[in-house]
């Protein structure tokens, strides 16, 4: 078209809205937009409002996704990457029209992503983590905790088997004093009192039950911990030996919050696969018998086996972590305060005396609220069935 | 029927929605209007709350552009949805004109 043909009011208000794209793109700064929005609409013929839009691309050129304007790809190269924390198949629809959302709402000449909405992306990839998800495909949190239920009676099962295995050769070789060999059945069985909680409480029949128990050998053993602590000295209920008070304590709280804030025993069973039962057996006997410097070793290259299964395998990861993760780390601590010969002690399993007797009072107590928990239950339903009658 | 709260973000988003579909960055300006500027979603809080208002049902997809070779989703408010604001604007409604009546017995503007 002719520049010296005048132009209609149409034609200048296509103009100016070409104008306010130009600008939503990024192409003009504020200023420079009133500057040509004044001009446009002053212009009279089509020269005078080519010279406005000059230098700007052609309203039919769309926008490359690779080609952005020079200080806007350090941006979308940032939100990329912060975008990576949301789950892969969460990130697998909604990855683009996030992007879009947080380039439009970009103040208009960043060139990294603020902290505020740096700390909000993480934030929400962290809340879309723990949302259950829609079609039950990926498991979350809760399903890792039913697969927690089903496995840590194992793997605490195999930590007591590891524990009484020292006591029991030395008992074989005939080198223990007479008294030990006597109570040691006793001993045995005290010692497999936290497997036996464990187990009752994942037997779901049980579980009011046991659940009740497994409460009163928590008590216990808290108040026998903070006994020995306030006593100080020898070490009753064996705050630092493995397979010792708080490990149990961590496991029976982890195994209780497992059982009731789980979908169940059944899902845990469906969900659990070969992999992540061979990787927790190793964990458990890894843990129990190896000592440092192998352990150094051998527990990071199984929590990289881990993360690297499945999503499940890296819920497992954190929530095995809770009752695992002193038992392997603690004697650390004890080495680095009180020097490596402290740790020879730690690692002993031979503790007849204090422990021992400490270990069948609790254990009574365990079955002692077991079975008055299990008569009260069992009248519950006497009288439910005369009434229903 | 005990139902917890809807948290504010969540109550405005739905707000906005009742207006009719909308995609991620209107909802965003419109919960800035609707909240005359004291609250400013940000886009992780916003598709958070997005996601579980979708596994709950209250909103769905709408439709899907291409604008600006971008992708852009729009939402749109379920059946489910509109009831649950409902009942949230009632519960309000009832909460507030209870204290506002409280407080022009004791002389304070209501």
């Amino acid at each position: 078209m002719d520049d010296h043909i005048r132009t209609s009011d149409a034609d200048r208000a296509r103009a100016t809205a070409m104008l306010r794209d130009h600008f939503a793109a990024g192409h003009l700064a504020a200023a420079e937009l009133d500057e040509r929005l004044a001009a446009a609409l002053n212009a009279a013929t089509f020269g005078e409002l080519r010279r406005v839009l000059a230098d700007l691309p052609e309203p039919g050129q769309a926008e490359q996704p690779g080609r952005l304007a020079p200080d806007r790809s350090g941006l979308e190269c940032g939100y990329r990457l912060l975008l990576a924390c949301y789950p892969a198949a969460y990130r697998r629809v909604h990855q683009e029209e996030m992007l879009a959302v947080l380039m439009t709402a970009a103040p208009h000449r960043s060139r990294r992503p603020g902290i505020r909405e740096a700390a909000d992306l993480i934030w929400g990839a962290l809340r879309v983590r723990c949302q259950p998800s829609r079609n039950g495909a990926e498991p979350g949190w809760q399903d890792a905790l039913a697969v927690v239920s089903v496995l840590l009676p194992l793997i605490v099962f195999i930590t007591t088997v590891v524990h009484v295995a020292g006591p029991l050769s030395v008992i074989l070789d005939g080198g223990a004093p007479h008294f030990f060999r006597n109570m040691f059945p006793l001993w045995l069985l005290s010692q497999f009192t936290g497997p036996l909680a464990l187990l009752a409480l994942s037997l779901l029949r049980l579980q009011r039950i046991a659940t009740r128990a497994t409460m009163a050998l928590l008590i216990g053993l808290a108040y026998l911990a903070i006994l020995s602590y306030w006593a100080g000295g020898p070490d009753p209920v064996g705050v630092s030996t493995i397979g010792g008070g708080p490990y149990l304590m961590l496991a029976l709280g982890l195994e209780m919050a497992a059982v009731t804030a789980s979908p169940g025993r059944r899902r845990g069973l469906q969900l659990v696969t070969w992999k992540h039962v061979a990787l927790t057996v190793i964990a458990a006997v890894a843990v129990a018998t190896t000592s440092y410097p192998w352990t150094l070793v051998v527990i990071p290259v199984i929590c990289a086996a881990m993360v690297l299964t499945s999503s499940l395998g890296r819920w497992l990861l954190v929530l095995l972590a809770i009752p695992l993760g002193p038992y392997v780390f603690v004697p650390y601590l004890y080495v680095i305060a009180w020097g490596s010969h402290r740790s020879l002690y730690v690692r002993s399993v031979v503790n007849p005396g204090a422990p021992f007797g400490q270990s069948c009072v609790l254990a009574a107590v365990f079955l002692g609220v077991f079975v008055v928990a299990a008569w009260r239950e069992s009248l519950r339903s006497r009288k439910l069935a005369s009434h229903a009658r | 029927m005990t139902e917890l709260p809807l948290r504010e973000p969540t109550f405005l988003i739905l707000t906005a929605l009742a207006a009719g579909p909308q995609h991620g960055y209107g909802i965003m300006t419109d919960v800035a209007q609707i909240s005359e500027g004291r609250v400013r979603l940000r886009a992780g809080t916003l598709y958070a709350a997005l996601n579980r208002l979708d596994t709950d049902h209250l909103v769905e997809v709408d439709r899907e552009e291409i604008v600006d070779a971008r992708l852009r989703r729009y939402y749109r408010l379920t059946p489910a949805g509109a009831r649950r604001l409902q009942r949230e604007v009632e519960r309000m409604r009832s909460t507030t004109a209870v204290a506002a009546q409280r407080l022009k017995l004791i002389g304070g503007t209501s």
